[in-house]
């Protein structure tokens, strides 16, 4: 199907996507005037509108098809009012309970019905994969379903207008999320990807050669060439590399979006460089250089081992946005003690060289705000890794203007962690507000409807 | 779009080239008049239309409004909503504000997402501390389909874990930062409800005006109403006795689903409309305020009481699964057998009017039909599938 879902500016049509241009057409996006234009011409711009953002990839004839004059809705219901009144009061007097005062005995807000005349497209597992915040457009999701991308209960799916049913469980690959959702790499991160990429092939090839020529000797040449650089690295003085480690953290942890993406590389590409030396003098240095999971929890044990030596200071509170501690966030608040803890710092990695060391330390002297930000430096270098061969830019960040776009309606449940949602129920309307998200106010939203009825009025 | 080619820049030796490219049949006789007024052609531009400027108004507009207003939308502020109508906001700062994405639509609002820990207690309680999803949806405030997708997912999430497969973390973090989020309680405070749990569905038949006229001295209730929408004829006396209160009759129908009363016949027939009191998710919610308006002193009674209730109605629930379960598996034979990768499910064929069709060759019946193509033949038929099964 051609792709007619172009973000123009001189047509200004809403469309189902994070780009800014959408963007800027929502925000003017301003309701067809009703005056001297007839009903049907009211009708039909108020349906070209609203069909240009519901569902622009479905022909006309499949959503008519679709279409269904009724439209869900609940109320809320108070368990102390049904167990107060069995419905006598209000259905007393005349019929609609006794007059007090001109007040009517229930007040209830107006159910936003025709809000939610799109309401049977929202079955639609791409627009549903847009609606969970998997994909950037409705049409990107649409790609991800055909590609093959997308589970429904564990078995792939290729179609895109499968209509999900109420509990189906839905899943995206994690790393097309993250490049949908992720800003896009520059120039210069492409090229460092094909250069990594060249140089994994051209090795992979030589391994291969060697390994087919002398397998024997070349598995003691690396044991040779193991024990060596062990030995160098012992002779380099451990404090000074832990004392580049804590400050390598804190400035991976303090740069903010100003900090050019270079230079942050180059931080980050530091810091892991700085962790590698580190771990491998430690005890267990044999397990540890390969993955960066590996390297993480023996850090974190570390870290443990010191935490658990000082009972005394815990009575910090974990704070609960901890788990989801920002970039920015963290960047305020290490940039903040910077300048308290210079001094502290010293302390800390000479602590962390002595344990690494195996040695006795008295961790007392330490703050909880040190071993916060390596903590959190290495949870993020963990989580969020540099990492050339992705299609995004890595470490990840959410792409621009994706959070005026951010919302998750009711009937989904999403877990974002491992990219799948569950589709719950049928979007309903309920006093007050409608479950189907559409920018379009009421003199839209009615005159699409009423289109819809076939012209039956 | 390529850059123009200047006039300018073109060379005599280029222009015969250029000419027999542009039309292939160009006549001899253009030549000359070409040579002949060259000194006109090169001050002149190839195309006639003057070359669009850089940018259009409307693109003009539109960075300069995403370089000022719209600057604010290129980055989210953790913990805060991002919204379009953050722009209007200025003037009347109303809470509401904040949580609307759309700023023509009063009547959408981005409703907050569970929290991590909020997920993971309604794992560990469900799970772990073997709680009914009722009992959990009631403390935590959450739909109890929603309980039981957390559960779902958490669980995929922990297999996924272990499998070592990977995980979008970066992108879940952010998405908690810029959506609304219902936190999980601290100890010893109270946990706020997440969303409405007692939800009725309006009923089609609740949707018709129908003019009943009742005494005004006779008290017309939810039950009545209820028949009346499905045109019952009323209780009987002794019947209409027995029910003190509509949530009466939840009790009655959890003990026993049968007793719902049908009206119509053959394809018309249609169960009884029940009143509120029954049709919400959680019926001993009411049963429960009842308890407390009867004996408002008695907080322990009324408790005992409820703990009763619900496992009673736990009991039922799991009684009547099992038999379920049991009368599927006695329809079924499942054989199988050594080496194979594949179990085999045998069932009876059920051959009656209803399976099968009037003439034998209804569509939805077992077997090839002579006759009657295959249903992937016919035309316009879709073949998307309908479900999927878990």
């Amino acid at each position: 199907m051609r792709n007619r879902a172009s973000n123009t500016l001189s047509k200004g049509k809403i469309r189902q996507s994070w780009s800014k241009y959408n963007l800027y057409n929502m925000q003017r996006f301003r309701s067809p005037p009703t005056t001297n234009r007839t009903f049907f011409q009211q009708k039909w711009s108020a349906k070209a509108a609203s069909r240009a953002y519901h569902g622009e990839q479905v022909r006309e004839g499949q959503w008519k098809r679709m279409f269904n004059h009724r439209i869900r809705s609940v109320i809320p219901m108070n368990a102390s009012d049904l167990a107060a009144d069995d419905g006598s009061l209000v259905s007393s007097g005349r019929g609609s309970g006794l007059d007090k005062g001109g007040k009517p005995a229930y007040q209830t807000r107006p159910t936003p019905y025709t809000h939610m005349t799109f309401a049977p497209l929202e079955r639609r597992l791409d627009v549903a994969i847009f609606r969970a915040l998997f994909a950037s457009s409705a049409r990107q999701a649409r790609q991800f379903v055909i590609h093959g991308a997308v589970t429904v209960n564990g078995q792939k799916m290729k179609h895109p207008s499968y209509l999900l049913n109420p509990g189906d469980l839905f899943q995206v690959d994690p790393d097309r999320v993250l490049y949908a959702t992720g800003h896009t790499k520059t120039p210069y991160e492409r090229r460092q990807g094909r250069l990594t990429r060249r140089k994994a092939k051209a090795e992979s090839s030589k391994g291969a050669e060697e390994a087919e020529a002398a397998p024997e000797t070349a598995k003691e040449e690396t044991k040779e060439t193991e024990k060596e650089d062990t030995k160098e690295t012992e002779k380099e003085d451990t404090k000074e590399t832990l004392k580049a480690l804590l400050a390598q953290a804190k400035s991976v942890m303090s740069a903010g979006k100003n900090t050019l993406a270079p230079q942050r590389k180059q931080e980050l590409r530091g810091f892991q460089q700085a962790v590698r030396r580190v771990l491998s003098r430690s005890e267990s240095s044999t397990v540890l250089a390969d993955s960066l999971e590996a390297q993480f929890s023996q850090l974190t044990l570390l870290l443990k081992a010191k935490r658990s030596e000082k009972p005394e200071k815990k009575d910090v509170k974990p704070r609960p946005e901890d788990a989801f501690a920002t970039d920015r966030g963290d960047a305020e608040v290490a940039s903040a003690k910077k300048d308290t803890e210079a001094t502290a710092s010293d302390k800390l990695s000479e602590a962390f060289a002595q344990a690494t060391l195996g040695n006795e330390v008295d961790a007392s002297e330490l703050s909880d705000e040190e071993f916060d930000t390596l903590k959190r430096a290495l949870t993020q270098m963990r989580d969020n890794p540099l990492d050339n061969s992705k299609t995004y830019s890595t470490p990840w960040q959410p792409r621009q203007y994706m959070s005026a776009f951010a919302f998750i309606p009711r009937y989904l449940e999403v877990n974002q962690n491992i990219c799948a949602a569950v589709y719950l129920r049928h979007p309903v309307a309920r006093p007050g507000s409608a479950e189907v998200p559409t920018p379009f106010g009421e003199s839209i939203a009615t005159p699409a409807y009423g289109w819809y009825l076939r012209r039956r009025w | 779009m390529p850059p123009r080619m200047q006039s300018r820049s073109v060379s005599n030796t280029l222009l015969p080239y250029l000419t027999s490219s542009s039309s292939s049949s160009s006549s001899l006789s253009s030549i000359p008049s070409l040579s002949s007024a060259s000194s006109q052609c090169l001050s002149r531009q190839f195309s006639a239309t003057a070359a669009p400027q850089a940018q259009t108004k409307l693109r003009r507009q539109m960075f300069e409004w995403l370089n000022n207003e719209g600057s604010v939308f290129k980055h989210h502020v953790p913990g805060e909503t991002n919204y379009l109508t953050r722009l209007k906001q200025r003037g009347g700062n109303e809470g509401s504000e904040a949580s609307r994405p759309f700023p023509n639509n009063q009547h959408f609002i981005s409703e907050p997402i569970l929290s991590e820990e909020l997920r993971n207690e309604v794992y560990n309680r469900v799970i772990e501390q073997k709680k009914s999803v009722r009992v959990v949806s009631v403390e935590l405030g959450i739909d109890m389909k929603r309980i039981a997708a957390v559960v779902r997912l958490v669980e995929l999430e922990k297999r996924q874990r272990a499998q070592g497969k990977p995980l979008a973390l970066p992108y879940a973090r952010a998405v908690h930062e810029m959506v609304p989020t219902t936190p999980l309680a601290e100890k010893g405070e109270r946990q706020t409800y997440h969303e409405p749990i007692n939800d009725l569905p309006a009923h089609p038949l609740t949707g018709t005006q129908i003019f009943y006229p009742v005494p005004e001295s006779r008290s017309f209730d939810r039950v009545e109403a209820g028949r009346v929408f499905s045109g019952a004829p009323a209780m009987e006396h002794s019947e209409a006795a027995e029910i003190s209160h509509p949530s009466d009759l939840a009790e009655k129908i959890m003990e026993d689903p049968n007793s719902i009363g049908w009206v119509g016949k053959g394809a018309n027939a249609r169960q009884i409309l029940q009143p509120a009191d029954v049709r919400i998710p959680h019926p001993h919610l009411v049963a429960q305020e009842r308890d407390r308006l009867a004996h408002p002193n008695e907080r322990r009674a009324v408790a005992d009481l409820q703990s009763k209730r619900l496992e009673r109605q736990d009991a039922l629930e799991k009684e009547r699964r099992e038999r379920l379960q049991a009368r599927r598996e006695k329809k079924t034979t499942i054989v199988s057998p050594e080496e194979s990768r594949f179990d085999y499910r045998i069932k009876d064929t059920i051959y009656t009017t209803e399976t099968t069709g009037v003439d034998g060759r209804g569509s939805k019946a077992t077997g090839r039909r002579y006759g009657v193509p295959h249903r992937d033949r016919t035309r316009g038929e879709v073949k998307i599938p309908t479900r999927v099964e878990a």
